[in-house]
């Protein structure tokens, strides 16, 4: 279980620096199946979306499949690893099942799904300090060590297209990187620490420094942008 | 969506399309709305207007409302990218309160739609238990 927090408005921005904070060195160090220098290279191919030309051009395209070319393997990411980052920091929403698949075929299951996991948490954490700043988040050095190579015991099919926890009693998004624990923590307590903190979420007028309505309004534009369905 | 909710329990007429659509202007019924959706818009498109649109929101709503609306915006962009790139459902809770606002906002023209055509309708929780967390 992942210790969530009962926030008060006085220390919200230290439990935002400190979610940030875990989340930031977590891209840094061994994952569930990926090492360090691979999860920090994922960190950089997502920030290289947003100027690559391949992934403009795509973007720009009325399918994404309608462009032809391919992103190379680097040092420490395969071909297919790359493809996955900068399709999920460039063009969230059009992407679909069958090109999941097909990227599940090259790197398996909970591969695809660290990879996913590593492009949200970096995504968040650039967002937070451009949003603030106009800057990237810092990108440490990569630290050393094996990735923990565990597939949980209670995970299966639940709908989605990754295998998920089996146990989840609320909403589905809280359980879509449970086959990937220890990319999950660090992603939960960003989750938490941004956004949801403990039975806060369930608060419709909570007392922060942004009403609920407000907050929400951030998000439902953000969303908008971003074309997500969910 | 729960800023229809949200919005409904704080006695505010929200107006969602306005929320979800950067070509309209207005506040959208919700208090510093405009500076609101103008720092969310001019962020997600790291934009050269986020720096003023960031000072006008913090003029609004103080430097800790100015955080919690980076922290929100933030963390929608990486909940939006798990979301699509992992194929989740939308909630039994979801799939028929939502369809009207779903329909008439155009969000079912989003490719994450198709991920929901059989979602389950069916409650999922069974307890009594108070929820104390998402991620309970």
């Amino acid at each position: 279980m992942t210790e969530v927090h009962a926030a008060t408005d006085a220390d919200a921005a230290a439990i935002v620096a400190s979610a940030v904070e875990r989340a930031r060195a977590s891209l840094v160090g061994p994952g569930d199946w990926l090492t360090g220098a691979q999860r920090r290279a994922a960190w950089v191919e997502a920030r290289d979306a947003r100027t690559n030309e391949l992934d403009q051009q795509r973007r720009a395209a009325i399918s994404p499949n309608a462009v032809d070319g391919s992103h190379l393997a680097t040092n420490d990411l395969s071909a297919a690893a790359v493809e996955v980052v900068h399709r999920m920091a460039s063009d969230p929403g059009r992407l679909t099942r069958q090109w999941a698949d097909e990227a599940m075929v090259d790197l398996g299951d909970a591969t695809y799904t660290e990879l996913v996991g590593v492009a949200a948490t970096s995504a968040t954490v650039d967002m937070f300090d451009w949003a603030m700043g106009d800057t990237d988040a810092p990108i440490g050095d990569a630290v050393d060590g094996e990735p923990a190579k565990v597939r949980p015991d209670s995970v299966g099919p639940v709908g989605a297209w990754v295998h998920q926890s089996l146990e989840t009693t609320t909403a589905n998004v809280s359980r879509s990187l449970s086959l990937v624990p220890v990319t999950n923590g660090p992603w939960v307590g960003l989750v938490d620490g941004l956004y949801s903190r403990g039975p806060g979420f369930f608060d419709m007028t909570w007392d922060r420094a942004l009403s609920r309505p407000q907050v929400e309004l951030v998000a439902a534009r953000t969303t908008a942008e971003l074309e997500c369905f969910y | 969506m729960l800023l229809s909710v949200s919005g409904a329990q704080n006695g505010l007429d929200v107006d969602l399309e306005i929320a979800v659509d950067a070509s309209r202007t207005g506040d959208a019924g919700v208090p510093y709305g405009e500076e609101l959706l103008a720092f969310a818009t001019e962020a997600n498109r790291r934009s050269d207007s986020l720096p003023d649109a960031r000072e006008a929101l913090r003029a609004a709503v103080g430097h800790e409302g100015l955080l919690e609306a980076a922290a929100t915006v933030a963390i929608f962009n990486g909940l939006v990218r798990v979301a699509d790139g992992t194929g989740i459902q939308l909630d039994p809770s979801m799939v028929t309160s939502t369809v009207e606002t779903r329909e008439k906002l155009g969000i079912e023209n989003f490719g994450g739609a198709a991920n929901s055509i059989d979602a389950s309708t069916q409650p999922r929780r069974t307890s009594t238990e108070p929820v104390k967390s998402l991620f309970d």
